[in-house]
């Protein structure tokens, strides 16, 4: 046990339950005024929902004894063996502090999907569809990559902070979940302009506070890897939030908050897989390459004409692909002498394996997701009415307004 | 001897608690009408330049300070006289004693603060002032030297309180009620219904505050160690126990799941288990947490059948979660988690909860009382009201001269 690495956990936790109440309010910016409340709340109910499976079950099988390279087993279940000693995973901290932290990236990472079916998803099926996600995609994928005995992990995919787990993770299911749930009324014919972008700009604020305690705090302690993770954060985010206001500029003629926002989000996710591994000039590409990237991305989804309302897939999926792929080029052991090289640093091995890992996640995810969504669209369901969605699920969900100034 | 992380810790703890005023600010400033919001976040803002300089002057020695007869600390303190960067002797001992003093001090901010939702929307600034500067001095410094004090006389009893359930949370739910019943109800209530002008604001309030709560609660344990470790895990799955209970209750009675219903459900979780949350293990937390989702529910739609104007619900929430959280200590607390804490009720000791329910009455009472008594006095001297064309106009007006929103 050391007090300081404990002292620097805690609060890393903190900051990173911090980002879901941030993300709900940078999504519900963006969104109608009509679904504000709605948005938040598919974002805030996940704390409560997926702490509870967490704690029964869901952190032993993420982080449980092995069972055959794919899954941990029950030993776990209702927190039973995870004490405050120090467990498996730290040397360091206690036990049910190393649970608490990987709790909060489990909330999140649902969080993230719903932008893409915003404004348009019953509550019930969105309860049901988190449940089984973060059971059979969430709790298997962050397993493989993080778990003893997981075969990416064993295999030497590199993952410091979620890039594959999380970001690449949400994106291939926010995919999946915008092409079943299909378009928002009047979508393509109608502009939906974000109601209200200082909400958003708050909650991109929130989530780049938080995301110094998730990836800094990946390092699990107080030390020379958790000072380089917070400084590479800081300089990919940067550098995704000038390359896309300037890209913005360039191809339409102005700079945009929303664009600034979602360039520093671009960063961020970018940065994740590589934070704790790579120096802070490779942040620096990595986080620009990803500003213009995803700015690409989201400007191509109008051709494909799918509507990912909040662009989950355009940041998050294709940010998380890059940072994963980018990972295994720019990882260096100069950089942080406990990680790898990649294939700038002389170790061409290292890129087949990051994409390796990608894109079994993305195979993975795909195909349970469009399962599950299958499933609950057969049984309860998946979308609001169209009157509903007409008048707005803030009141027909869950009736309330938003605003009555 | 002082040691840098435990220093750390809670100097950044300190920093965590003091972010939950702003957030309550907003939290309650969202759920007023948009003529009253800056009057909202006012009456708790202002709370951190006031109780800050008192609990210099004051409140942290009649606190903390050297014991008189288990009541009250003297006054040797004052003006922080001998508190210096050496820790002290009685309070964490690991840490500069001026940190102990100065994450005290955002728990005496909070707390009056957190009464303000109870008169929502109707009350003069000055008359709040002298009120909420009163109370800091005749109730919370007292209650809190009565149970954390060093000498304080229920703290000796064994009336336990590891983050405020008493401290804070019954004593501003008590004074809440006093308050309510001194001024009365809202201009129109239960004529016409008072909906919350911007629930969003509600919701980037509830999100620091659950984010300072980490702080509140997990600081408390004064150092980066197990017990920390403890009430962290507690307070977060008390907190989304309560979020869980509450939508679910909601959404059987009332046929909805509610954004606010959700927001509300977090706050009840967060604050019943501030008393427990160093004391009891993940699973117990959860049990708290359920019962907080439905008892404050049930306390706050009690609220209505009896036509108390409780507007922003203090006493439903913080009243009532701050006594089933100070009771379910005495239930669920155990050795086996903390050492250094107690057994309750399923442990085997009967005695606890006894004791805890003590604590309850006496805080309850004496807050209630001393309450009441200011807020009569100030009440009649001065008037707590402003006049019902103010309340019209609304408070950011008449008392601040400002509008919140000009499009």
């Amino acid at each position: 046990m050391d007090s300081g690495d404990t002292a620097f956990m805690l609060i890393a936790t903190a900051m990173v339950m911090l980002m879901t109440p941030g993300l709900a309010l940078f999504y519900s910016g963006l969104v109608r005024s009509k679904n504000v409340l709605s948005t938040t709340m598919q974002s805030f109910v996940c704390l409560g929902v997926i702490t509870i499976i967490w704690v029964l079950y869901g952190y032993s099988m993420a982080f449980g004894p092995d069972v055959g390279h794919f899954v941990g087993n029950l030993d776990f279940a209702g927190l039973r063996n995870v004490g405050l000693t120090p467990g498996p995973y730290s040397d360091t901290i206690p036990d049910l502090l190393f649970c608490a932290f990987q709790l909060m990236f489990a909330i999140i990472t649902p969080a993230l999907i719903t932008g893409a079916i915003a404004e348009r998803m019953k509550f019930s099926a969105y309860l049901l569809f988190i449940v089984f996600w973060a059971t059979f995609v969430y709790f298997p994928i962050c397993h493989w990559v993080w778990g003893q005995g997981g075969w990416l992990g064993e295999m030497g995919a590199l993952d410091f902070a979620g890039g594959t787990v999380i970001h690449i993770n949400s994106g291939a299911a926010a995919l999946v979940a915008c092409l079943m749930l299909g378009k928002r009324k009047g979508f393509g014919r109608e502009a939906m302009h974000p109601h209200s972008l200082p909400l958003t700009v708050l909650g991109a604020g929130l989530l780049w506070f938080g995301w110094f305690g998730f990836n800094a705090g990946s390092a699990l302690s107080a030390g020379p890897t958790a000072v380089l993770a917070l400084m590479t954060t800081q300089v990919a985010t940067g550098a995704g939030l000038l390359a896309w206001v300037l890209a913005e500029w360039k191809v339409q003629g102005k700079p945009t908050i929303l664009g600034a926002a979602s360039g520093a989000l671009a960063g961020l996710v970018a940065i994740t897989p590589g934070a704790g591994f790579v120096s802070p000039i490779s942040a620096m590409i990595m986080g620009g390459v990803a500003g213009v990237l995803c700015y690409a991305a989201v400007v191509a989804k109008g051709k494909f004409g799918y509507d990912d309302s909040l662009d989950v897939v355009g940041i998050h999926g294709v940010g998380g692909l890059w940072g994963a792929l980018a990972t295994g080029l720019f990882a260096s052991t100069a950089a942080n002498p406990d990680g790898a090289n990649g294939l700038f640093f002389g170790n061409p091995g290292q890129f087949p394996v990051q994409a390796i890992g990608a894109g079994a996640a993305i195979a993975y995810s795909v195909a349970l997701t469009f399962i599950i969504l299958k499933v609950i669209d057969l049984t309860i369901g998946l979308r609001v009415g169209i009157e509903d969605e007409t008048q707005g699920l803030d009141v027909t969900s869950h009736g309330e307004v938003g605003y009555n100034i | 001897m002082i040691s840098a992380a435990d220093t750390a810790f809670i100097l950044a703890a300190a920093g965590l608690v003091l972010l939950m005023t702003p957030g309550l600010a907003l939290f309650y400033a969202g759920m007023v009408r948009s003529k009253n919001v800056l009057g909202t976040m006012m009456q708790s803002f202002f709370m951190i330049a006031l109780i800050s300089i008192e609990w210099v002057y004051l409140g942290y020695s009649m606190s903390f300070g050297p014991d008189v007869g288990g009541v009250i600390g003297d006054l040797s303190w004052f003006a922080l006289n001998g508190v210096t960067t050496a820790p002290s002797a009685d309070y964490a001992t690991t840490i500069p004693q001026i940190v102990f003093m100065i994450y005290q001090c955002m728990f005496a901010v909070i707390t009056p603060a957190l009464i303000t939702g109870a008169f929502a929307e109707r009350v003069r600034f000055v008359p709040f002032l002298i009120f909420a500067l009163l109370w800091a001095i005749l109730v919370y410094n007292p209650v809190c030297h009565w149970v954390w004090g060093k000498g304080g006389w229920l703290g000796n009893m064994g009336v336990m309180d590891f983050a405020g359930g008493l401290v804070v949370h019954v004593t501003c739910g008590a004074a809440a009620l006093a308050a309510i019943l001194v001024i009365g109800p809202r201009r129109g209530y239960g004529k016409r219904s008072f909906i919350p002008h911007s629930l969003p604001m509600t919701f980037v309030g509830t999100g620091l505050l659950w984010f300072g709560w980490f702080g509140f609660n997990g600081g408390s344990a004064l150092a980066a160690d197990e017990v920390a470790a403890t009430a962290f895990v507690a307070t977060h799955l008390a907190g989304m126990a309560g979020v869980l209970m509450w939508v679910v209750v909601e959404w059987f009675v009332l046929g909805k799941a509610t954004t606010l219903g959700a927001m509300s459900g977090a706050i009840a979780g967060l604050a019943t288990v501030t008393p427990a949350a160093g004391f009891v293990g993940p699973n117990s937390a959860i049990a708290i947490g359920c019962i907080a989702g439905m008892v404050c529910f049930a306390a706050v739609n009690l609220k209505v059948k009896l036509k108390l104007d409780d507007s922003l619900d203090v006493v439903g929430i913080h009243g009532v979660g701050g006594a089933v959280g100070t009771l379910c200590l005495g239930v669920f607390a155990s050795t086996a988690v903390n050492p250094g804490g107690v057994d309750g009720l399923l442990a085997g000791n009967v005695a606890q909860l006894g004791k805890q329910a003590f604590g309850v009455v006496v805080v309850g009472s004496y807050t209630l009382v001393v309450s009441w008594i200011l807020l009569k006095i100030v009440h009649s001297t001065m008037g707590l009201r402003v006049t019902e064309e103010a309340e019209v106009t609304g408070l950011d007006y008449t008392e601040h001269s400002e509008t919140a929103y000009n499009s």
